[in-house]
C-alpha cells in the first residue's frame, strides 16, 4: 500500500527545490554578461516562499510515513530561516559587487543551504534529518572555500570541512546505535523505547554521541575549534549565515531531540548541560576579550552566545525551550544587523581589524549606529532585543533550580560588555583612519532600518514574540 | 558462530582507526581518507543491527550515507587542489594562518 503524500505540508520544500532547479537551468543558459537575473529572482523566490509559509499556519500534521512533520515548532523555525536568508541574500549581493565580480552560483548555493534548514526543521526520523543537515553543511563547505584567490577563505574552508566531516561521522555512528537499540530511526518508534527503557547502554552511547555533533553545530565548548578560524576566514555572508541559520539548525534539532525524543534522558542530564553551558560562555566570552579581528571577535562572541542558549536546555521546562526560540529570534535581527555593517564597512574601506573602525560615526552615522545598537543587543543592554532574551533564559534557569548558573550568566554579561564597549568607544570617540564618508544605497539602508527595528521592537514589545516562541515549543510533536 | 558482536567490535575498531587517523595525521589526503573510515564503521553497524534486528531501514541508510560519503569526498578533494595551488603544500601543519 502507498501512503498518501500530503503535498500541502511539503510545499514550501517542492516550491524551493522547484526554484533551485529554475536557477540552475538560468545559470547555464544567460550569458554571463547579462543582468542579475539570478539575484533579482532569488528575492522573488524568497518572497513567494514567505507567502506559501504564511499560508501554512496551523496546518500542522506528518506525512512520508511520519518521517517528515510540519508543527508549531518547525513553522517557527522555517520562518526564522527565511528571514534570516533575506538577509544574507542582501549581503551577498553588497558583498560581491564590492569585489566587483558576479558570482551569480553563490545564490544557488545558498539556496540549497535554505532547503537543508527547512528540511532540518521538519525532520522526524534520523535518515531525513541526516541527510538535511549534511545538505546545509555540503553547501556551507563549498561556500566558506568560495574566494578562491584568498589563501584564508581556503584554509577556512578546508578546516570546516575536516572537522564538519568529524561531526557528521559521530553524528552517523551515533544514530547507527540508537537504530540497534530501538530498532527504527523513526522518532515516535524511539520516543517509545526511550520511555521504556531509558538506560539501555546503547541507547545512552548513541545518545551521547548525537549530542556531540549536535555540539558541534551550535558551537558549545568541546566542538568550538572550528568557530574563530572559519568565522574569520569565510566570505562575511558565509559567516553570517552560519553564526545565525548553522546555528538556529542546531538548535532545532536539540529542542526536538531533547524535549520530546530523548525527553526521560533529559532530567538526568539537565547538570551535564548546565556545566557545558557555564563552562562554554565563560570561554566564549573570556577568549573574545584580546581579539583584533572584528568577524573572530564575533566568532567568539557567538560560542558565548550558544552558552546562554544552552541555559534553557538545561532548564529543561516549556518556558526554557519557548526561551531558546525567543533568544534566538532577537539574536537574528541583532547578529545580522552586525554583520550587514560588517559587510558594509569592507566594501569600503577593505578591513576587518577593528582598529580600522575608529572614527566610523564620523564618515557614516548609520553604520555607527546600527553596529552600536547590534553590539549593545548583544551585551544584553535593555531595552533591547537580547536583554529580554536573557531574561527569559534567567527566569527559566532560576525556575529550574539553577540559581549557580544564573549568576554565572551574569557575570558574562558583564565581561562581554567589556569588549562590546570597546569596539564602541573605537567607532564613537576615536579619531577617524579617513575623512572619506561611507555612502550606503536606499535599499542596504532599508535593510539596516529593518534590522534595527527588529532589535528595539522585539525589547520593547516583547509580548507577541514571546508568546509565538512559547506556543512553538508548546505545540511540538 | 560470527554475532552481532563480531560485527559491532569490527566497526568500532574501524572507527577508532578513523578517529585516531584525523586526529594525529599530518597530511590532510590522509586525513579525508579516515574520515571516510567513520562513516564506513557506521555503515557497517547499520548492516550489522539491520540483518540481526530483521529489519532493512537500516541497510535504506547505507545507501544515502555512501552518496553524502561521495559528495564529501568530492568537496573536500577540490579543497584540497585550491589548497595545493595556493601553497604548494597539502600538509595540515600549514593551515596556519588563521591564529590570533
Amino acid at each position: 500500500m502507498i501512503p498518501t503524500i500530503h503535498w500541502n505540508l511539503i510545499s514550501l520544500e517542492v516550491y524551493l527545490s522547484f526554484i533551485l532547479a529554475l536557477l540552475i537551468v538560468m545559470d547555464i543558459l544567460i550569458p554571463k554578461n547579462s543582468k542579475n537575473w539570478i539575484g533579482s529572482l532569488s528575492f522573488a523566490g524568497l518572497l513567494g516562499l514567505f507567502l506559501l509559509w504564511l499560508q501554512q499556519y496551523q496546518l500542522w500534521g506528518q506525512t512520508f510515513g511520519g518521517m517528515f512533520i510540519v508543527d508549531s515548532l518547525a513553522w517557527f523555525f522555517k520562518g526564522f530561516f527565511l528571514l534570516a536568508m533575506f538577509f544574507v541574500f542582501v549581503m551577498t549581493h553588497q558583498f560581491f559587487r564590492s569585489m566587483g565580480q558576479r558570482r551569480d552560483e553563490f545564490y544557488l548555493l545558498l539556496w540549497s543551504s535554505l532547503l537543508g534548514m527547512l528540511l532540518v526543521a521538519s525532520s522526524a526520523d534520523f535518515l531525513l534529518l541526516f541527510i538535511s543537515i549534511e545538505i546545509l553543511t555540503l553547501s556551507l563547505y563549498v561556500m566558506t572555500a568560495y574566494l578562491k584567490s584568498d589563501k584564508h577563505s581556503i584554509e577556512a574552508g578546508m578546516k570546516y570541512l575536516i572537522l564538519g566531516a568529524l561531526a557528521s561521522g559521530l553524528f552517523l555512528y551515533g544514530i547507527s546505535f540508537v537504530y540497534g537499540a530501538s530498532h527504527s530511526t523513526r522518532f515516535a518508534e524511539i520516543q517509545k523505547f526511550v520511555m521504556a527503557s531509558p538506560q539501555d547502554p546503547m541507547l545512552l552511547f548513541g545518545f551521547i554521541l548525537i549530542f556531540s555533533a549536535v555540539g558541534f553545530k551550535i558551537a558549545s565548548v568541546p566542538f568550538h575549534l572550528w568557530v574563530p578560524d572559519v568565522y574569520q576566514g569565510a566570505p562575511t555572508p558565509v559567516t553570517a549565515l552560519l553564526s545565525v541559520g548553522s546555528k538556529a539548525a542546531g538548535f532545532v534539532i536539540l529542542l526536538r531531540l531533547l524535549w520530546i525524543v530523548f525527553a526521560p534522558l533529559h532530567q538526568q542530564w539537565a547538570v551535564a548541560l548546565a556545566i557545558l553551558s557555564a563552562v562554554t560562555m565563560c570561554y566564549g566570552n573570556l577568549a573574545a576579550i584580546p581579539q583584533k579581528n572584528i568577524k573572530r571577535l564575533l566568532g567568539f562572541s557567538s560560542i558565548g552566545h550558544a552558552g546562554y542558549l544552552l541555559m534553557g536546555a538545561a532548564a529543561g521546562s516549556t518556558l526554557g525551550g519557548g526561551a531558546i526560540s525567543f533568544y534566538l529570534l532577537g539574536y537574528l535581527f541583532t547578529n545580522l544587523c552586525a554583520f550587514l555593517v560588517i559587510v558594509l564597512y569592507f566594501a569600503a574601506a577593505k578591513s576587518d581589524e577593528i582598529a580600522d573602525y575608529s572614527g566610523l560615526s564620523q564618515r557614516s552615522p548609520i553604520l555607527a549606529c546600527a553596529l552600536f545598537l547590534a553590539l549593545m543587543s548583544l551585551a544584553g543592554i535593555p531595552p533591547l532585543a537580547g536583554f529580554f532574551g536573557k531574561f527569559t533564559l534567567f527566569v527559566a534557569t532560576v525556575q529550574s533550580g539553577f540559581i549557580w548558573l544564573a549568576f554565572v550568566g551574569a557575570a558574562n554579561v558583564i565581561i562581554s560588555l567589556y569588549y562590546y564597549l570597546m569596539v564602541v568607544k573605537k567607532i564613537y570617540m576615536d579619531p577617524p583612519v579617513s575623512a572619506y564618508p561611507i555612502s550606503v544605497s536606499w535599499p542596504v539602508r532599508l535593510t539596516l532600518w529593518f534590522a534595527m527595528a527588529g532589535i528595539i521592537g522585539i525589547g520593547i514589545f516583547q509580548g507577541p514574540f514571546l508568546d509565538a516562541a512559547l506556543a512553538a515549543v508548546k505545540g511540538m510533536f | 558462530m560470527i554475532g552481532l558482536s563480531h560485527y559491532l567490535i569490527l566497526s568500532g575498531i574501524l572507527f577508532s582507526i578513523g578517529i585516531v587517523g584525523v586526529t594525529t595525521s599530518r597530511n590532510v589526503l590522509k586525513i579525508l581518507l579516515s574520515l571516510e573510515l567513520l562513516l564506513n564503521a557506521a555503515n557497517l553497524s547499520f548492516v550489522a543491527f539491520s540483518r540481526f534486528n530483521g529489519d532493512y531501514t537500516g541497510q535504506l541508510v547505507v545507501f544515502f550515507v555512501m552518496l553524502v560519503a561521495a559528495a564529501e569526498v568530492a568537496i573536500g578533494l577540490a579543497i584540497v587542489v585550491l589548497m595545493y595551488r595556493h601553497a604548494h603544500t597539502v600538509q595540515a601543519d600549514d593551515l596556519k594562518d588563521l591564529r590570533w
